[in-house]
């Protein structure tokens, strides 16, 4: 399988105080991203992800491995031709509109001033950012902020697509919404590399997983893989009497497996949230 | 081509945050206000000449509120920059470290720019009127009417430019390296201070009886700090008939140019280096 990112034995030591005392942020770091998959890059606060993704765009210098970006050297401004970037909390110029904003990171990605206009538009599409588009970035809420900062991420149609913590602080409604778009760029073809917290969407949009602590990769591979690893296996039931449980339960037994509980299996309070709120006005 | 337009962009969008800034705004109405009124402080003049002291007075200010402006609006684009991420999202682009750094400074000198037209615009007003009030009394006096030079307040203003342009670099070269705002505002206006004082380290240079140590000191103070005093010929060029020694205003624009281009280079090599 083709990687759109690669990253070998990474490693990245920051020097803490007048000492210049080692910290160690990444620890000796192998990942593989395959083309044209969602992958989710998680772990805790400083676990080394935006440390990692910041060397990948050549924004910091790893002290030893290499990382490459579509086959070419990661900080190469080729690599970076191709590839869109959200920070996270991202910050833009307060007293640019949207559509100015949005104009301005097209022209410094090399869109051409005859596919101006059509990329825009089409990267605020996106975005659902077109109905807010000429309102002066000052006045947006944390969530068209993230949302314009993906329309701007997207308008030069970079191959790969790397969102750090796209959701910090956005609410659920608002973070479904950028769930869809994640699926919307899959859908296209796109790379997406995703780092988040919110491990049920992680869940949900995402290809393939690593989990980094304390700078190292302590687990990685397919998301189905990694979460249907355990033996175990559920069935659900609707209308089940003290009777038809009994009845089940033998019959499980009699073909060799056991039973381990029966649960009533609850909907997650994101579920819950989502299916009492159909919308709020900055989603 | 495409290098130049990127940095062209960076540097309109600093333009535009820059003009924005409530500093910008109250130095360029303070100046402006100082230096359309500078006939009424005229009784300050110290026995000089009405108009020379006008003069002096709007060209000190031009120089004090555009260092002032040249240091503080640099760093603070700069750093704002840098603190509030938006960084992060120009550099991740196809975007050179040089490209970002060169637009921002031309961003900063543009609005250093409008700041001197429109502080000159304005002294020019107000030399001209009072020149053309005094003539009539100077001629039923007998003496010598005097005169002001419009070419040469343009040519001042370029000069000014320059001098002001130098001052950014200087400072964006020390805002690349350094870590905080406060520090790069504090050694930027040391600098100022140096370039002003730099004609101490040509004196000392001058004088045969010097040690080796102070000598070589005085040699690299006199190539690494800027002259900025070699700018102040406002006198010369507007009112003076004769106008400045010939070659001083070539001279210095040519010293001024290669020092702004070396803290330019500096500033972008330093920058290279730097972990966003």
């Amino acid at each position: 399988m083709k990687s759109a990112v690669s990253i070998r034995n990474l490693t990245k030591d920051f020097s803490v105080g007048m000492r210049g005392l080692k910290l160690r942020a990444v620890d000796d770091v192998s990942i593989e991203m395959p083309s044209g998959q969602v992958f989710g890059l998680l772990g805790p606060n400083g676990c080394g992800k935006s440390t990692t993704l910041k060397i990948a765009l050549g924004l910091v210098k790893q002290t030893s491995g290499t990382t490459s970006i579509l086959g070419d050297e990661a900080a190469s401004t080729e690599a970076r031709r191709r590839t869109g970037y959200l920070p996270e909390a991202p910050y833009f110029h307060r007293f640019l509109t949207g559509r100015e904003l949005v104009r301005y990171c097209a022209r410094l990605s090399g869109v051409s001033e005859e596919r101006l206009d059509e990329a825009v538009g089409r990267a605020l599409d996106l975005a659902a950012m077109s109905a807010a588009a000429d309102r002066a970035v000052g006045t947006y809420s944390k969530g068209m902020l993230q949302r314009i900062g993906l329309a701007q991420a997207v308008v030069h149609d970079p191959e790969l697509v790397i969102l750090d913590e796209p959701t910090a602080g956005v609410d659920p409604v608002g973070s479904a919404a950028i769930g869809g778009m994640i699926a919307e760029m899959r859908r296209q073809g796109r790379t997406v590399v995703l780092c988040s917290h919110l491990l049920g969407q992680v869940e949900q949009v995402c290809d393939r997983i690593a989990i980094m602590d304390r700078g190292r990769v302590v687990l990685q591979g397919a998301v189905d893989e990694v979460l249907t690893g355990r033996d175990r296996h559920l069935i659900e039931v609707s209308a089940l009497t003290p009777a038809a449980e009994a009845a089940a339960r033998e019959a499980i037994a009699r073909a060799g497996a056991v039973v381990v509980g029966v649960s009533r299996p609850r909907r997650t309070l994101e579920e819950l949230f989502r299916e009492l709120v159909t919308g709020s006005k900055d989603a | 081509m495409d290098s130049l337009r990127r940095t062209c962009w960076i540097a309109r969008i600093t333009f535009l945050e820059a003009v924005r800034q409530r500093l910008f705004s109250f130095l360029l109405l303070l100046g402006a206000a100082l230096a359309g009124s500078s006939v009424a402080f005229r009784f300050l003049n110290f026995g000089h000449g009405e108009l020379k002291f006008v003069a002096d007075f709007g060209f000190g200010i031009m120089f004090l509120f555009g260092s002032l402006l040249a240091v503080v609006m640099t760093a603070q684009l700069l750093y704002a920059e840098l603190d509030n991420r938006t960084a992060l999202t120009l550099l991740a682009k196809p975007v050179s470290r040089s490209e970002f750094l060169l637009g921002k400074f031309f961003g900063v000198w543009s609005v250093l720019g409008v700041f001197i037209v429109l502080l000159c615009s304005i002294l020019a007003g107000v030399l001209l009127t009072r020149a053309a009030e005094l003539t009539p009394l100077a001629e039923a006096a007998g003496r010598v009417p005097p005169s002001v030079d419009a070419a040469g307040l343009a040519l001042f203003a370029l000069l000014q430019w320059v001098r002001l342009g130098i001052i950014a670099a200087l400072t964006l070269f020390l805002a690349a390296g350094a870590r905080t705002f406060l520090f790069s505002v504090v050694a930027g206006m040391l600098a100022v201070l140096g370039g002003q004082l730099q004609w101490l380290a040509q004196d000392l240079l001058a004088k045969p009886d010097v040690g080796v140590v102070q000598r070589s000191l005085a040699w690299f103070a006199t190539r690494a700090v800027p002259n900025l005093q070699q700018f102040n010929i406002g006198d010369a060029l507007v009112l003076e008939s004769a106008g400045a020694p010939a070659g001083a205003a070539a001279s210095a624009l040519l010293a001024g140019s290669l020092h702004l281009l070396a803290f330019l280079f500096l500033a972008c090599a330093l920058f290279r280096r730097r972990e966003i």
